[in-house]
């Protein structure tokens, strides 16, 4: 099958509105995502918020993935999304098990309760 | 240009209806019983479970960690459904040519075995006894 | 498909392994549950004995040495990466065996109090409080990531590996001791590993999204034919600034002293092998990818549906410029900045992580100086690949040594009865009078790490100046010089407080923790900077095989990889199905957009 019947195919069923919105709105996206992600870790205190960043961090390449898949016509990056997806929910229980075991001994949930290691 | 745009837009009309219905339920309820609602206080009004039993001790009490424990057990389940929805759609045009099939069918097994002995670790630590 | 399994029986062995490994250990009885370190050694033994005979590699069938079995088939492009192909054998065999070693210090970390509390009947068992053989289980999992980590051929297949290798020892370090202290290394581990994690795939995302594939052949045939776009050169310094939490270097270096402190010596030598190793490969992978495969010959112009061209692959075994230009200034400050923060430190492992983060720094010369470089008959010196390849085993070996022997010493403290280990650099003087299998094992490790001729240390930096002069990075390898010459201060104290010192009456006593596996460790790390410092060559001949890059000229046709490098291992053969089109699909795709 070549690329133009396969994008045709593709693109048979999609309403015109959304043939529009092109790579890079995605990649918009993702960049904005990606960097809110970024800063919210530098910046913020609370274990959990700082988490939530690096979770958004993960799904911003995940969106830039797919839309990278679109463009290109090919399934890898979805199927990506997919392994990312795997790995974001066994970090996501990581975190969750270690906050737990940290807000048991301190009672507090920021970042800076935690300065017994400093050379 | 903006004639096409409206026109497309028409077909998420159906979303749009719901959306706005759910919005409208729940937006009613609460302003209809603000209005219409008897307003009581008393003691028993007060209570966390109005006619239910009473409340001890403090919410923020610690958890059993079999919630913990039970919840990565899901977690494991769950994870795994996500892999078996694109092996399940391909495996259809897979089977027809013969001997890659089953070579498929022997993988997903295999990927299956894995969260066998995930259920078998959490059986052994005792997830599932609950006394 | 199928071919892809001929790689992996390593892994599947350690698999399997940590699968009996994990129901097993849970027990009720005691003997079974300490059975589970045991298995876990068998099972990395025979991971050891699969990687040396079953792996594919360039040069052949291999011929077992113990059974004279023809088992290792020839390598072809369908079983994997062809970029450095000889390199996974070599850190496969690297891996099991200084993860065995690995083993042999980590025996008895957890469980230690519950354990006795349980035989003196103050307690009865609990398989939700058992962590021993979770430990153990953990311990598998990251070497069965850093195995994987070795063989990847793709993009999502790294991801996972890396993955694989770190998350672990996120909870290794939260558990390694019931100090707060480890909990808080666990958890600033698991952030700044997290951040690292989602900064390279964010480069992975950007590097498929500018290629069009996630095979790294396919993504290093495509940057041939095309030339490197913006998307993928942000992509690669993304990557690379992920990777570098991984070894550990600067601007990624933050958590590595307080980690290493917080988390048990053991651990700590654990921290300072297995992700370090994880992530030098994945560079050297991505580096191969980027610009070292290929041909010398014209880079053809063109984009793929991005109009800017940023960077032309030249030649052959350049880096794309913005990425030399990263690595150098990244090896540079970690370097400096490791060596200078580990002087001013009075804990010995700090000392110990921020040398960890200097040795990340000296072995970034190797990878900016790029696998083949002057002529053949210098293929060894000339090779920054292999230098950092030996290097890896070198600092492996011999940093395990001075972990051990701080592992080897406890004191119970006056005040509560609790154990600690010795972590003060006062705690070692005399060391060797005291303790003296801890203490000389510390003192051959700490001189070889400083690199003193006879040692191991010092076959393994040579290569790096050697192979940095050749590529013409003399103002990176006077930096080096002076780095090592800045180690010697610390490094030196390390080695004549426990020789020439005495204790001091104010010190407390310490003891001897009781496990063997420790000394034993201990003497065998020792052991190995000598005999490998005798035995090098023999060595560094598997070396030079594993850092030779294959030239492949990735047109599909089949063709004998020429010999720039001077070796004459057998052509690789390149299936026509295996290396895909690198222009076709993804130029069609162009027009997708609008």
């Amino acid at each position: 099958m070549n690329v133009t019947t396969l994008t045709t195919l593709a693109q048979a069923n999609f309403p015109e509105a959304m043939s529009q919105i092109t790579l890079a709105h995605y990649l918009v996206i993702s960049t904005a995502m990606f960097t809110i992600g970024l800063v919210g870790f530098l910046t913020r205190r609370n274990l959990i918020i700082m988490f939530l960043c690096t979770e958004l961090m993960f799904q911003a390449a995940g969106i830039a993935m797919i839309a990278f898949g679109r463009y290109h016509l090919d399934l890898s990056g979805q199927s990506f999304v997919v392994f990312v997806l795997t790995v974001a929910a066994a970090e996501a229980a990581m975190a969750l098990a270690l906050v737990v075991l940290l807000f048991r001994r301190k009672e507090s949930l920021s970042a800076e309760e935690w300065k017994d290691l400093q050379g | 240009m903006m004639l096409t745009l409206a026109s497309d837009l028409k077909s998420y009309m159906p979303i749009a209806l719901i959306c706005l219905m759910a919005i409208g339920f729940g937006v009613a309820n609460v302003v209809l019983s603000q209005l219409f609602g008897p307003r009581r206080q008393g003691k028993n009004k007060g209570q966390t479970y109005e006619s239910g039993m009473n409340p001890i001790g403090t919410a923020r009490k610690r958890f059993n960690v079999r919630f913990y424990l039970i919840a990565m057990v899901f977690l494991v389940f769950d994870v795994e459904v996500v892999f078996l929805y694109p092996w399940a759609v391909t495996f259809p045009n897979l089977a027809v040519r013969s001997d890659e099939g089953l070579l498929w069918l022997f993988r997903i097994l295999f990927f299956l075995l894995t969260t066998v002995v995930a259920f078998l670790y959490g059986y052994r630590k005792g997830v599932f006894k609950f006394d | 498909m199928t071919d892809r399994l001929a790689f992996l029986w390593p892994e599947i062995a350690l698999f399997v392994t940590t699968c009996i490994v994990m129901i097993v250990g849970l027990s009720k009885s005691l003997a079974v549950r300490k059975s589970t370190g045991v298995i876990a050694g068998v099972g990395v033994l025979v991971a050891l004995y699969l990687a040396a005979v079953s792996t594919p590699h360039t040069s052949g069938p291999a011929v077992c040495p113990l059974t004279g079995i023809h088992f290792a088939p020839q390598l072809t492009a369908s079983m994997g990466q062809v970029l450095l192909p000889d390199m996974v054998p070599f850190t496969k065999c690297l891996i099991a065996a200084v993860g065995f070693m690995l083993l042999l210090v980590l025996a008895g970390t957890v469980d230690r109090n519950e354990e006795a509390q349980i035989a003196s009947g103050k307690r009865v068992y609990d398989p939700l409080r058992a962590n021993r053989a979770e430990f153990y289980a953990f311990y598998l999992f990251s070497l069965t990531g850093l195995m994987l980590t070795a063989s990847a051929d793709d993009l999502i297949w790294l991801f996972l590996a890396l993955e694989l290798t770190s998350l672990p020892t996120y909870i290794m370090v939260a558990m390694s001791t019931s100090r707060n202290q480890s909990r808080e290394a666990g958890v600033k581990y698991f952030f700044l590993g997290a951040l690292g994690a989602a900064i390279f795939l964010y480069g992975f995302a950007l590097i498929y999204g500018g290629t069009g594939e996630t095979k790294l052949n396919d993504i290093a045939a495509v940057i041939h034919a095309q030339g490197i776009n913006s998307l993928t050169m942000v992509g690669a310094i993304l990557a690379i600034f992920g990777f570098a939490f991984k070894i550990a270097a600067v601007p990624m270096h933050f958590y590595t002293a307080d980690v290493y402190q917080g988390s048990a010596s053991q651990v700590s030598a654990f921290l300072a092998f297995v992700p370090k190793t994880a992530g030098f490969i994945a560079i050297l992978l991505l580096c191969a990818t980027l610009g070292w495969a290929y041909n010398p010959g014209e880079g053809a112009g063109g984009s793929i549906g991005f109009t800017a061209v940023v960077t032309q692959v030249e030649g052959a075994t350049r880096l794309p410029e913005p990425v030399r230009l990263l690595l150098w200034v990244m090896a540079a400050m970690t370097m400096t900045i490791g060596n200078i923060f580990a002087i001013l430190q009075t804990s010995v492992k700090r000392t110990l992580a921020y040398s960890s983060i200097a040795h990340s720094g000296y072995m970034l010369v190797g990878v900016i100086a790029g696998p083949f470089n002057g002529d053949s008959s210098n293929a060894f010196t000339n090779n920054g690949v292999s230098a950092v390849l030996f290097y890896l085993l070198s600092y492996g070996v011999m940093n395990l040594g001075a972990f051990a022997a701080l592992a080897m010493i406890e004191r119970t403290a006056k005040a509560d009865g609790e154990v600690r280990e010795i972590d003060h650099f006062d705690d070692l003087r005399g060391l060797c009078k005291v303790h003296p299998i801890a203490g000389w094992t510390l003192v051959i490790s700490s001189l070889s790490l400083l690199g003193l001729p006879p040692l191991l240390g010092f076959f393994g930096k040579l290569p790096l100046f050697t192979s940095g002069i050749a590529a013409g990075e003399i103002v990176l390898v006077v930096i080096l010089g002076i780095n090592s010459a800045i180690a010697a201060f610390y490094y030196l104290r390390m080695a004549f407080l426990p020789l020439t010192d005495t204790r001091d009456a104010t010190i407390e006593q310490t003891t001897e923790a009781p496990f063997v596996g420790r000394k034993l460790a201990g003497l065998l790390s020792a052991g190995g900077v000598i005999v490998l410092a005798i035995a090098a060559s023999a060595v560094i001949d598997q070396v030079k095989q594993a850092g030779t890059v294959q030239t492949w000229n990735p047109t599909r046709a089949i063709k004998p990889a020429p010999a720039p490098h001077g070796h004459d291992h057998a052509a690789l053969e390149l299936s026509p199905e295996s290396v895909a089109a690198a222009g076709g699909v993804t130029s069609g795709a162009a027009k997708d957009e609008r």
